[in-house]
């Protein structure tokens, strides 16, 4: 566990470095901003790979009616969403200084946010029932039926439109112009140290949520 | 299991004819918020195809939500316990499926027919629309059936299940916007085919996990 913990630190300051002083291809509109796709794009895959975890959680929960399932459920889908949000406000900081606007009629940007309603409507129904396995039954069903929506919402729905987002409808994408893999040496450790930070964040969670339930 | 759901399906429709009003309910919910479009859309009334499909589409989805909450909520406590002994969630699950299905598509035509009589019909290749509007009734159903089973487990619940509900179908409602508006003009197979097929995806998905999922809910 301390060796994951000291990768995870390792290479998010190697991202968080790396990130900015590196040399990156020069393309028209995006410029310097290029570098967002080191941290917006691993924050993606982080919310992703949480959910995930969520809903499996969710289904052993349905499958064995052990309540830490549950929780352990919940919480991962919580800081899932939390990651989410913070895409969200990552890629509008972008998108003010490329497309010059916050928020757009992008599909992207609605299946991210229709995404990010569901599992915030997953919280109402879960707040709404006061029985504790009853709301781990009903919740968890309702989990396992919202990751399976959000497939389709966030990989597919995108692909059938033009997105304004680069690599997308004829628009500059970093596997397109980036020969000789200048961005993917940043890229793809700040994605394995992202999920770290984001499985850590839930399991100092999860301890959290535990103690509290046992007061 | 045939014959069960069967059964089921010809409980359901004899209650729904005893107790016409439900039926009124959702009809007269369906005419007056068209009423409601048509008196706010006056003088000029809608003048471009997209407006009239989003419009469209929007009345379905509400009548529809109001119609199949009422398809879980009619059933009593008492009988919901005489189903647990005879029936197997598959065949329940089903049978409202089949239901919700035959009632949501009986609406969609009852909002075409009002809506095209109040405000013009822009609609060019009407088979296309209209075998999009049975898939419409086949994905809406397969989409809130399970959603209204969740529902049901709730105290309170009467806002629960537009809440749930809503961000679950905007995916199907945003493809079937996009093919109704292929439908107002000449109609070509090109132009819908992913969509259509994503459509079919979608209600695999959907049906699926309605029927595994089902099972566990109503072990309650």
């Amino acid at each position: 566990m301390k060796i994951v913990k000291t990768l995870c630190v390792l290479l998010l300051l190697y991202t968080a470095s790396a990130g900015v002083l590196f040399d990156v291809p020069r393309l028209p509109i995006l410029n310097e901003t290029i570098r967002v796709l080191y941290f917006h794009v691993p924050i993606w895959f982080t919310m992703i790979f949480l959910l995930f975890l969520s809903s499996i959680n969710a289904y052993r929960f349905i499958s064995t009616g052990d309540l830490s399932y549950d929780l352990k459920s919940y919480n991962y889908s919580n800081i899932g969403v939390f990651f989410g949000v913070l895409g969200i406000i990552s890629g509008m900081i972008w998108a003010k200084y490329t497309w010059g606007t916050y928020w757009t009629n992008d599909p992207k940007l609605n299946g991210s946010a229709i995404g990010l309603l569901i599992y915030f409507s997953y919280f109402v129904l879960r707040n709404s029932i006061e029985d504790e396995s009853k709301k781990g039954k009903i919740s968890s069903v309702y989990n396992i039926l919202a990751f399976s929506m959000l497939i389709p919402l966030i990989f597919i729905l995108p692909r059938l439109t033009d997105s304004l987002h680069p690599g997308n409808g004829g628009n500059p994408g970093f596997n397109v112009y980036d020969l000789n893999s200048q961005l993917r040496i940043v890229f793809y450790p700040a994605v394995i140290g992202f999920i770290l930070l984001g499985v850590w964040i839930a399991d100092l969670r999860l301890r959290v949520l535990k103690l509290k339930n046992k007061l | 299991m045939i014959n069960k759901i069967l059964s089921i399906l010809y409980k359901d429709f004899k209650i729904e004819m005893s107790q016409s009003h439900l039926f009124f309910s959702v009809a007269l919910y369906v005419v007056s918020s068209i009423y409601i479009v048509y008196i706010s859309f006056q003088p000029v009334g809608i003048l471009n195809s997209e407006h009239w499909v989003s419009i469209f589409w929007i009345i379905i989805l509400f009548s529809s939500i109001s119609s199949v909450s009422k398809s879980f909520f009619q059933e009593s406590s008492n009988r919901n316990y005489y189903y647990y002994y005879v029936l197997s969630p598959d065949e329940l699950i089903f049978s409202k499926l089949i239901y919700n299905f035959i009632f949501i598509l009986f609406v969609s035509f009852l909002t075409f027919a009002v809506f095209t009589f109040f405000l013009g019909n822009y609609i060019i290749s009407l088979p296309f629309f209209f075998s999009l509007l049975f898939i419409g009734a086949l994905s809406i159903s397969n989409c809130l059936t399970l959603i209204a089973a969740v529902a049901h487990q709730v105290k309170n619940n009467s806002s629960l299940i537009s809440i749930l509900s809503f961000p679950v179908i905007i995916p199907i409602f945003l493809l079937l916007i996009k093919l109704s508006k292929v439908s107002s003009t000449e109609f070509s197979w090109i132009l819908v085919q992913d969509d259509i097929y994503l459509l079919i995806l979608l209600n695999i998905i959907l049906v699926s996990l309605t029927k595994f999922l089902f099972g566990f809910l109503w072990r309650n």
